[in-house]
């Protein structure tokens, strides 16, 4: 079960014609699969495309009803390979994840696809994860588009111009039998909206019929001669039919003034950003009326040559607004340009930068540059009270003062002691390389734990460390979250490891989710799935890859989960090492357990409940426990010892009780003032009874004391 | 061209304060009032504690309608073309005006509350940012600025900072639209509706009266520093003979300047071990203040006798096993884990301690000759050490956990007598021989040795590393005596050893200050 439920807003999907659908830019692309009449869709979760993967997950049902077959991937490889089913059938299928990163991992299956060329649209649907936001490396997913020779989309982000594109998105892979790619940015994957909607379409052809009529045609598999054909097929049928398609569906659009001295070519993506900057000049309205020729890219490879043409020919100048780098689009109008010889100047990153997110303010200091050399008549006309100005604010004096908050792990995260371990670990016996992966343990770099060398991709955090495999006083240690392990980490790190007879350690972190993408079902998942294959346990395949020294330990135990790390860094067993340590997510578990605990404390259960404190006049405030823990409900309050000049640690409210602090506290040897506290609710009798017969010899020896005490009483409370 | 603008609003929240929640209730609310409504956001890892934006933008739908055209609403905020944020958090309105959202067209609305980062918490003394300068410059740049604890009005309400906030969206009146469909948005939510509105009529009182938030804003600035709250009066009919004897005897030896904290060292030391205990700690400060007589103390208000007097009291208090056990089975202490814990009043609590008492520690409590032999002996620590290898948990509201811990903290007629009392009693001599020493040389470098007590704190290993640390620092005196300015100099290696706990930034500052030279 996903972290976010869309089983209410799975209903939306069935509304039908002319009805207004409202909701989320990545919901809209999946009723736009259901009006194109898809047969299946698969794809990998990651941000910002998670909630395509949840909403079909939670809408089976509907599916169902629509005969669509919807696939959780076991990779991006796994997803794009599934659209060889549009090879040979009249089949329309959409696959989608997280760019570039999915990109890369499924780009062996996509260049196949591409080779192979396809009957039924196949649709890429990834989710640019570039600019804030983004958690991984800065590219571009247009270079695999280009590489492979597939169509990609940019669609200007509204709601109606997403789903259009879908749907147009189809057509053209049809019509000239491509695969084509849409590329939808982090803020147009969330973006709420509405658009008016069509009814679902069921295919006319679908799974079950190429299923019984299998059809085969050798010119569609990518091995020789056929290889070569499929290139010369590329450039001679494909692409000119791709072009006359998006020319006569006019799916780059023409805005602004019909004629002027320049005019700006944009990425669709960026359109809203580039209105806004033009808004703030004094050189639109909000509706996007404007002097200036716009010409706006919805689909941004191919380029039409004859539409840049024409755009151009009367300018003496054009600005093109293009994200990130290398620029290969306003390289390829520049060789449009020179190849018409049409004399119009192309100017793109000389104004704007060439790294980073295109944000309203860059686009609009760019357009200044651009507008001051080639139109300067322009800027003048707006110079008095039109443009806002962009007000300068001095923060000099709170630069300093605002502290840096990245993510990090949940509070009651069961992947924190492991890292606490490992942090004790290493006070013990020295530090050693870390090779990390891709999940919420890399959390583990940050402070305060600050563990952690490099990271090289899904699943690959075994492999990462692998040339470190030599005699050696000191082991390597490797992270590997579940979801990893399943999505490559099995192959990739734990076969590699067998097979050239590594002698190092991984830890995989055995949390029950694909926790970091939010919360989705893997093979390994303890919960029930009506419509998955679950409890399929790490363990078992860890084995099955033939490794002997393996470890199972339970990440709360951090005394065992420092034992196991010791004793797998300093075994004489030679060969690799594997410690799964294992407990559920607990943003999941809370989840599913609250609501019932909450139920049953109203029904008048007896629930006993834990939670953590500390107590502040034995708290020293060293923050030792804070520095191996980091939960963000361990956090400060003031010394109540006017004495005392550091804040003392303190628990607060949102504390789940999973009992790190405690545990490390005695690990590490810490300090005598954290507590556990049981909270019982709706005490039986004997609850009662026993805590009343306490009480009275308790307050016994407390009053005493506090009668000693009073012999030497200040007056006041002390 | 029409010169219609969207209301533009950023929230500006942390992860898992429900930002998401707040900014649908806003689209329902603008939707319901008749606007075109976008939201977006970039939550991605963020929303697992990080600092994320959503970012909303509405424009009347009658405009767009008599215009035949939608609005093209942009995707994020423009530095100084926001007209409403809402900060979550003070140290995230901070961010805000970095981020230059909030000029003189803005409405900001912020919690004066705090959550701390971890570059805040890990810190071995105070690394809290204090919140002063935030505010200052969140009144000189916002157009209207509403500041409340809106955490603490939605714990009040028990609800969650979302509906307090979006209360006061409402009460601040940026947004023309009604308290009521505000509040209908919330009842059609139909989960928490009590305690939701609650909040919200919290969060719209605050927004409302700007006296209110101005009065806690005031308190919200105040709260962060570390000023000594003023002493109660106590009353003199309660005092008791004993105490009143020492108060008097501390007001003739000593000056006014240091009767605030001399007191809180009374109190302090009455409380750890008895009226002798305390007259031993007046006899000290007795030769302090003479001391500071004689090196011109009366001109500098007699600071080495205050340095000397908190940091006495500190370190006679040192934490043993015995103090531990005290503290934890008073009255006091089980009414306020109650408290602490948020238990209700027909709720049966049990706590149980994490313990982990080492051999050094049983040690300490016993005769010194006995403890020193056992822990100078190998053998005997090896033999013994294994009955103290593991943790223990301590179930004090129990009556085996009670009256252990009870026993234990009734010992403390052996504390004068115990191993650990000789050895701090010792270090005591030593710190105060070198203060007196200093202070005929150079009065503030005194002053700052006095107050590197700060340092020895905490128990096991991290008491160990403060006490290595210190010694460090003292047996640096005479190259740091060597430099132009001393005091700072040591004041700055104290700063440096709290900055981290493998003594990085330390033995940085040790090599600047003896460069060649190898930490110890």
């Amino acid at each position: 079960m996903a972290e976010r439920s869309f089983k209410k807003e799975v209903e939306e999907l069935r509304i039908g014609e002319g009805e207004i659908f409202r909701g989320e830019g990545i919901l809209a692309v999946t009723k736009a699969l259901l009006q194109s009449g898809v047969s299946y869709v698969g794809g990998y979760q990651g941000a910002p495309i998670s909630h395509l993967m949840d909403v079909l997950a939670d809408a089976q049902d509907i599916l169902g009803e629509l005969k669509i077959h919807f696939e959780a991937s076991a990779s991006e490889a796994a997803a794009a390979a599934m659209l060889a089913a549009s090879v040979n059938y009249p089949l329309r299928g959409a696959v989608t994840w997280k760019s570039t990163v999915g990109t890369n991992v499924a780009s062996d299956a996509l260049a196949s696809v591409s080779s192979s060329g396809v009957k039924g649209g196949a649709l890429v649907i990834i989710g640019e994860d570039y600019g804030e936001g983004s958690s991984i490396m800065q590219e571009r997913s247009h270079a695999f588009a280009m590489k492979s020779q597939m169509w990609l989309l940019d669609p200007r982000p509204n709601l109606t111009s997403i789903v259009d594109m879908v749907e147009k998105g189809f057509q053209l892979s049809e019509g000239s039998n491509t695969p084509v790619m849409l590329e939808l940015r982090i803020r147009a994957c969330h973006v709420y909206g509405s658009f008016t909607a069509k009814e679902n379409v069921t295919p006319s052809f679908n799974l079950r019929d190429a299923m019984e009529n299998p059809v085969r045609d050798y010119d569609r598999v990518v091995l020789p001669p056929s290889n070569f054909v499929h290139e010369v097929e590329k450039i001679e049928h494909r692409w000119p039919a791709a072009v006359d398609f998006i020319k006569k569906n006019r799916l780059n659009e023409f805005f602004g003034g019909a004629t002027g001295d320049v005019g700006i070519i944009v990425q669709g993506g960026l359109y809203n950003t580039l209105i806004r900057a033009l808004e703030l000049a004094g050189l639109s309205d909000a509706f996007g009326e404007t002097a200036l020729p716009i010409y706006c890219l919805n689909v941004t490879y191919p380029l039409i040559d004859d539409e840049v043409k024409g755009f151009c020919l009367d300018k003496k100048a054009v600005l093109i607004v293009e994200e990130g780098q290398p620029e290969y689009i306003e390289q390829a109008l520049n060789t449009i340009l020179r190849n018409g010889d049409i004399q119009a100047r192309v100017v793109g990153k000389k104004v704007l930068p060439l790294a980073g997110e295109y944000t309203n303010q860059v686009i609009l200091e760019g357009l200044r540059k651009f507008l001051g050399e080639f139109a300067p008549e322009l800027v003048a006309q707006n110079a008095d009270g039109g443009e806002r100005a962009l007000a300068p604010v001095d923060i000099s004096a709170i630069s300093e003062t605002v502290p840096q908050r990245p993510a990090g792990f949940c509070t009651g995260c069961p992947e924190r002691p492991v890292f606490s371990a490992m942090k004790l670990v290493q006070k013990d016996i020295g530090k050693f390389h870390v090779s990390c992966d891709i999940g919420c343990h890399l959390f583990s770099i940050l402070p305060p734990f600050d563990i952690g060398n490099t990271t090289m991709g899904y699943g690959l955090g075994w492999s990462g460390a692998s040339a470190f495999n030599t005699e050696t006083s000191m082991r390597t240690v490797s992270i590997m979250g579940d979801g990893g392990f399943w999505h490559n980490g099995l192959t990739s790190g734990v076969g590699n490891a067998v097979f050239n007879r590594n002698d190092n350690v991984l830890v995989i972190v055995d949390n029950g989710y694909s926790a970091a993408t939010g919360g989705q079902d893997i093979l390994s998942s303890r919960a029930e799935n009506k419509t998955k294959a679950t409890n399929n346990p790490i363990a078992r395949a860890v084995r099955g890859m033939g490794v002997t020294w393996l470890k199972e330990v339970n990440t709360y135990d951090i005394g065992a989960m420092k034992k196991a790390l010791k004793g797998a860094m300093s075994t004489a067993a030679k060969g690799p090492k594997v410690i799964i340590a294992q407990s559920e997510c607990m943003l999941n578990r809370q989840r599913r357990e609250k609501p019932i605990r909450n139920k049953a404390i109203r029904d008048g259960k007896r629930v006993v409940r834990a939670r953590y404190g500390v107590d502040p006049d034995t708290c020293t405030g060293d923050h030792a426990c804070i520095r191996i823990s980091g939960c963000p409900s361990l956090t400060l309050k003031d010394n109540p010892d006017p004495l005392k000049d550091d804040p003392v640690a303190y628990v607060d409210n949102d504390c789940v009780g999973c009992g790190v602090c405690g545990e490390n506290a005695h690990a590490a040897v810490l300090c005598p003032s954290f507590y556990r506290a049981e909270l019982i609710y709706n005490p039986s009798v004997a609850d009662r009874f026993l805590a009343h017969f306490r009480n009275v010899v308790i307050s016994f020896f407390q009053n005493w004391g506090e009668a000693k005490r009073a012999r030497t009483s200040f007056g006041a409370q002390l | 061209m029409s010169d219609r603008r969207p209301i533009k609003i950023s929230i500006n929240a942390l992860g898992g304060q429900g930002g998401g929640v707040l900014a649908n209730w806003i689209i329902k609310v603008a939707e319901n009032a008749g606007y075109v409504a976008q939201l977006t956001s970039v939550p991605g890892v963020a929303q697992r504690t990080g600092a994320t934006i959503y970012y909303l933008e509405l424009f009347p739908q009658e405009l767009a309608v008599a215009h035949g055209r939608q609005p093209v609403l942009a995707l994020m905020p423009a530095p100084g073309d926001v007209d409403i944020v809402l900060a979550c958090e003070i140290m995230e309105a901070g961010r805000a005006m970095m981020r230059g959202l909030v000029t003189g067209q803005t409405t900001l609305i912020a919690s004066s509350h705090r959550v701390y980062a971890v570059s805040e918490k890990i810190k071995l003394g105070d690394g809290r940012q204090g919140t002063e300068d935030i505010i200052e410059a969140a009144r000189e740049a916002a157009g209207k600025f509403i500041l409340a604890d809106m955490n603490e009005a939605a714990a009040t309400a028990g609800t969650v900072i979302s509906a307090v906030m979006f209360g006061a969206l409402a009460g601040s009146g940026a947004l023309p639209i009604d308290r009521k469909i505000f509040e209908d948005v919330i009842r059609k939510g139909g989960r928490s509706v009590g305690e939701s509105l609650a909040g919200f009529a919290n969060g719209f009182t605050h927004a409302s009266s700007q006296d209110v938030a101005t009065e806690s804003a005031a308190a919200a600035g105040a709260q962060n520093e570390n000023a000594a709250p003023a002493s109660k009066p106590a009353e003199a009919s309660t005092v008791s003979a004993p105490v009143q004897n020492l108060l008097t005897r501390m007001k003739e030896e000593l000056p006014a300047q240091v009767h605030f904290t001399a007191k809180e060292g009374l109190k302090k030391l009455v409380d750890y071990q008895d009226v002798h205990y305390v007259a031993f700690y007046l006899d000290r400060l007795a030769h302090i203040r003479a001391l500071d007589a004689e090196t011109g103390g009366e001109r500098r208000d007699w600071k080495l006798t205050r340095e000397v007097a908190k940091h006495l009291s500190l370190w006679m208090a040192f934490e043993d096993t015995i103090r531990v056990a005290d503290l934890k089975t008073r009255t006091s202490r089980f009414s306020r884990f109650r408290k602490d814990v948020v238990a209700g009043d027909d709720q049966i609590v049990h706590v149980f301690e994490f313990m982990h008492p080492r051999l050094e520690e049983i040690c300490d409590l016993m005769p010194a000759w006995l403890g020193g032999k056992i822990l100078s002996s190998p053998m005997l620590r090896k033999a013994l050490g294994i009955l103290f290898k593991k943790g223990r948990r301590i179930p004090t509201t129990k009556l085996r956990g009670f009256l252990l811990l009870n026993f234990m903290g009734s010992l403390k007629f052996l504390r004068r007598g115990s191993y650990r009392y000789k050895i701090e009693d010792a270090r005591i001599n030593d710190w105060m021989k070198s203060i007196e020493t200093l202070a005929r040389e150079d009065y503030a470098l005194a002053c700052e040795v006095a107050g590197l007590q700060r340092l020895i704190k905490g128990y096991g290993d991290t008491h160990e590393r403060g006490l290595a640390n210190y010694g460090t620092l003292i047996s640096l005196l005479d190259d740091i005596k060597a430099t132009p300015a001393p005091a700072d100099v040591f004041a700055s290696l104290k700063i440096a050893a709290l900055a981290d706990e493998d003594g990085i930034a330390l033995d940085a500052a040790i090599k600047r200050l003896k460069p060649g030279a190898i930490a110890a």
